[in-house]
Order: structure tokens, then sequence, then C-alpha cells
């Protein structure tokens, strides 16, 4: 095995029981890997913004290319950086007004026709298509799926007030929401034990005699640690 | 009983995490092997890759970084070793800056395996800037979008990006996502100006945001979460990490669905102090 694997296996078990001690409470282990997470994820980012930004899409095509339009796009970026200057702050305002132009042109459209038009034809399908049964699963979804919009879009329908038939309706709409709710909270747990089970797969990985144990002496000297920084922390009588 | 139930409710919560660690460690260091029952939706991703003619391109973007590596890194081993065992031209790339190196390491682990060669069997791509209108340039021009590969290789010189002038070469799409820019990115610029298919890959948090758009059809299939990645190597005959982690998720699920249900009962049968009406204890409540 590589030592950068064996050293990285090392790193990555240790860094990982610093996060978990926060679930007996915060404290020093914790925070060291917290703080060291935010600055390497910054450290990557800005290195690899620097390669694939500013030399990749920059740099060599101005230089290497003559690619000299893209200087405007690259002022623009500059000026971005004006309003850390007072006096000339206003200047931002023209690379914000290209970003917000240039965003809204684009993205608007396409939402609509995604995000709007797609999705009402698909709550307006045809609940009886030839050679299907009357009575199948597809009509009841179909059904199923334009009660819920129906009755959730009364729910938000606050210009009248909700008495009587869309009183009932609103209701049927908040059960929908809730029935969402509960799926999207339920595919949450499902994805955070995901992770614990990815850390729990990788601690294990490491507590192999290939990576020397590193888990289990790892998880002895942070439990230790803890003793100890529980001990220092209590006043003395 | 209703002292013993008010004690439980007042029980440290560390005695959970306990519980919680328990049960995703044990099936994890002993499998008992739960049946993995495959859903409709990720069966349509293998039977469109299934579908494909050796040689057609498919495009692979990793959308996610290191912080959904459980979930998404064993989706991207199997459709890559799907796509490479069904002799596909892959493209990989990423428009998540934070997900580069990885996305290199699966998209180049994988093709070593199976002996593909970098630059006429695969192409990796690397990350450009711009989410959404990375997309949209690659519809204009692939190669002008990415001048260079990930290695700094000419992609109008590859082998692997022959005959491909833009998205609409390209045969299908899945992109594997955390977030955006992702599959929504991918169908709200990409597939229905550029008229490609596109199926995705995502963690269980979005995949409820995208069933709507499974509905209409906007994505042909969706891979959700470690149990879609499972159910994907069930499809191919391969026992990765999804499969390896299904008995850990089942269990933990069991143990959380079991303590659901206990405090509820033991908070109807523990002794309750009468709280008055509009007071801020009832508020809270």
């Amino acid at each position: 095995m590589a030592a950068s694997v064996f050293i990285g296996g090392w790193v990555a078990a240790g860094l990982t029981l610093f996060m978990f001690s926060f679930l007996y409470k915060d404290n020093p282990f914790f925070r060291f890997g917290e703080h060291l997470y935010v600055g390497i994820s910054m450290g990557y980012i800005i290195i690899r913004i620097h390669y694939d930004v500013m030399i990749k899409s920059l740099y060599s095509p101005v230089t290497q290319e003559g690619k000299w339009w893209l200087v405007i796009p690259a002022l623009l970026g500059l000026l971005v950086l004006a309003r850390f200057i007072p006096k000339v702050s206003w200047l931002s305002r023209i690379s914000f007004a290209v970003i917000v132009g240039f965003g809204s042109g684009v993205a608007i459209p396409r939402i609509i026709s995604s995000n709007i038009l797609q999705q009402v034809q698909g709550t307006l399908k045809p609940i009886l298509n030839a050679g299907q049964r009357p009575f199948g699963m597809t009509q009841f979804n179909a059904l199923l799926i334009l009660a819920g919009v129906i009755t959730v879009l009364i729910y938000f329908f606050f210009s009248i007030e909700h008495k009587g038939v869309i009183q009932i309706s609103a209701r049927i709409g908040i059960y929908f929401l809730m029935i969402n709710f509960g799926a999207g909270f339920g595919y949450t747990v499902m994805a955070r034990m995901s992770l614990l089970i990815g850390r729990f797969d990788d601690l294990i990985l490491f507590a192999s005699r290939e990576y020397a144990y590193a888990s289990l002496i790892l998880l002895i000297l942070v439990t230790l640690g803890l003793v100890l920084w529980e001990r220092g922390r209590r006043p003395s009588s | 009983m209703r002292e013993l139930a008010g004690k439980l409710l007042r029980l440290d919560r560390r005695a959970i995490f306990v519980l919680i660690a328990l049960a995703t460690l044990l099936p994890l260091l002993h499998p008992f092997g739960l049946p993995i029952r495959v859903s409709p939706e990720v069966k349509a991703v293998h039977d469109h890759i299934e579908s494909l003619p050796a040689g057609s391109l498919f495009l692979l973007s990793l959308d996610f970084d290191p912080a959904s590596k459980p979930e998404l890194y064993p989706m991207a081993v199997a459709l890559l070793k799907h796509a490479f065992k069904r002799d596909l031209r892959v493209i990989g790339m990423t428009l998540w800056v934070t997900g580069t190196g990885m996305a290199e390491k699966v998209v180049s682990g994988v093709a070593k395996e199976y002996g593909k060669r970098r630059g006429t069997d695969y192409a990796f791509l690397g990350y450009s800037p711009g989410g959404a209108n990375v997309i949209i340039n690659m519809g204009q021009d692939l190669t002008a979008t990415f001048p260079t590969d990930y290695y700094g290789e000419r992609t109008a010189d590859l082998q692997a990006l022959r005959g491909v002038r833009s998205l609409r070469q390209v045969n299908y799409v899945v992109s594997l996502a955390a977030g955006t820019p992702g599959v929504e990115s991918w169908y709200v610029y990409g597939k229905e100006k550029y008229g490609f298919e596109l199926g995705g890959g995502v963690t269980a948090v979005i995949a409820p945001g995208l069933y709507p758009f499974l509905n209409t059809g906007q994505i042909n299939g969706l891979i959700g979460g470690l149990r879609g990645a499972a159910e994907y190597e069930t499809l191919i005959g391969m026992k990765g990490k999804g499969v390896a982690g299904m008995d850990a998720q089942s269990a933990t699920h069991f143990v959380i669905i079991l303590l659901i249900l206990l405090c509820n009962l033991f908070y109807f049968i523990s002794p309750r102090t009468a709280v008055p009406r509009g007071s801020p204890e009832e508020v809270g409540r």
C-alpha cells in the first residue's frame, strides 16, 4: 500500500472520530475538525478555481489563442469587487445588472416551460386511454395527482374565507401536504443514515490490519483525550 | 408503568446515538442479506443503458462533492461499470468544483478495471465554471466549453469524442446530483432544448422533489439514495457498497420506527402535569 493511502486512512479515521465526538458534547476535537474542514474546503476551491477558471478559461485562451474578448467578462467580474471600495462601489452595479439580466433571460423561459407548463401537462393526463383498463392503478394515480394539486392550490388560496366546500378541500390539501412532508422527512432520515453507514464502512476498513488498526487506536486516543479534557474542565475543590 | 415511561422519556439522548450506532455497525460486520426489490424508476435507467448499442455516447455528470459520497459514489461505480461493460463511450464531468478530484478518481478507477483507455474509450472533462450555463454552452459547442480535458489534452483531438460537436450527439445523460446544479439544471437547460434522454441519480434528500419530473417523463428514470444504488448493483449483478449498506439501512430504520412508536406510547402513558390553557408552556407544545 502506498504511504499516502496509509496516511490518508489514518487522517480520515481520526477526523471522522473527531466529528463524531460532538455526539458526546461540543469539544476541542470537534472544533479542530470543523475548522480544518472549512479551511481545507476553501483552499481546495481556491486552487481549483485558479486552475479551472483563471488559467484554463481565461489566461490560456487570451494569451495563447488570442481570444481577447474574454477580457470583457473578466473585467465585469473585477467590477464586482468594487463594492469593497465605497467611492466606486456603484461600478459593481454594472456587473450585477449583467448577471441579473442574463440570468433572468436564460432562466425564465426555461423554468416556465419545464417547471410549470410540463408539470401542468403531467397533471392533466387523460384518465381513459384506448386499450387501457377503465379502473386500473393508472387512472387512480391520475385522479390522485389531480385531487392533490387542486386541493393544495385551494389551501393556498387566501382571497376567500375557508368555509364549507372550500374548507373541506383545503383540509384535504393539508393532508396531501403532510404526506409530502412525511415522505420528505423519511427520505431525509434515509439519507442521513446512508452517510452514517458510509463513515462506519470506512472506519471498519481503517480498523483492519492493513491500516495498522487506525480506527481502533484513534478511538482509544480520542476517548482518552475527551476524558482528560473533562477532568481538566472540572473546577478544583 | 407510568413512572417508568416518564423516566424513559427523560433518558439521555446519547443512549439513542448508541442504539443507532449499534444498529448500523452490527449489520455491516455481520450482514444478514435482506432481499432487495428493484423499483421501476431504477430499472428504467438500467434498461436504457442496456438498450444503447456499443459505441453510443454516455455522459455521466458527477454533480456532487465528498459530503454526499456514501450515497452517490456507489451509484457512479455501478453506472460506470455497466456502461464500460456495454462498451459505451463514456464522458465524465462535474458541475461541482469541490467534486472534481473525486469524480476523476471514480471514472479513471473503474475505466482501469475494465481496461479502457483514457481519451480513446472514455474522456474526463473535469470542471467548468458556470453551473447551468455550462450545459447551455455544451449544447452549443462541447469542445468550446471544454477546450481541454481534465488532464490538459485538447478535447477536439480525443478519439472518445469523435463526431461529437454538442450535447445533441450524446445518447444518454445521467446526472448524479446532490443539489443544484444537478438533475434539474440538466433537464431545464439541456434535455428540452438539445433532445437527449436524461436519467437522474440523487441523494435521498432531493429524490422526492424529482418524482413529479419522473411522472411527466422529463427524466426517464431515477436512482434515489443508497437504496437506489443497491437496486442498480442488484440489476448488474454486482455486490458493491450499496448492497452492503442495505442491511444496516434497514436495521437503523427499524430502530428509528421502534423509537418513534415507543416514545409516543411513553408520552401518552407517562404522568403529565396539567398545563394551563394559553400559557407559554402550552404554546410550546
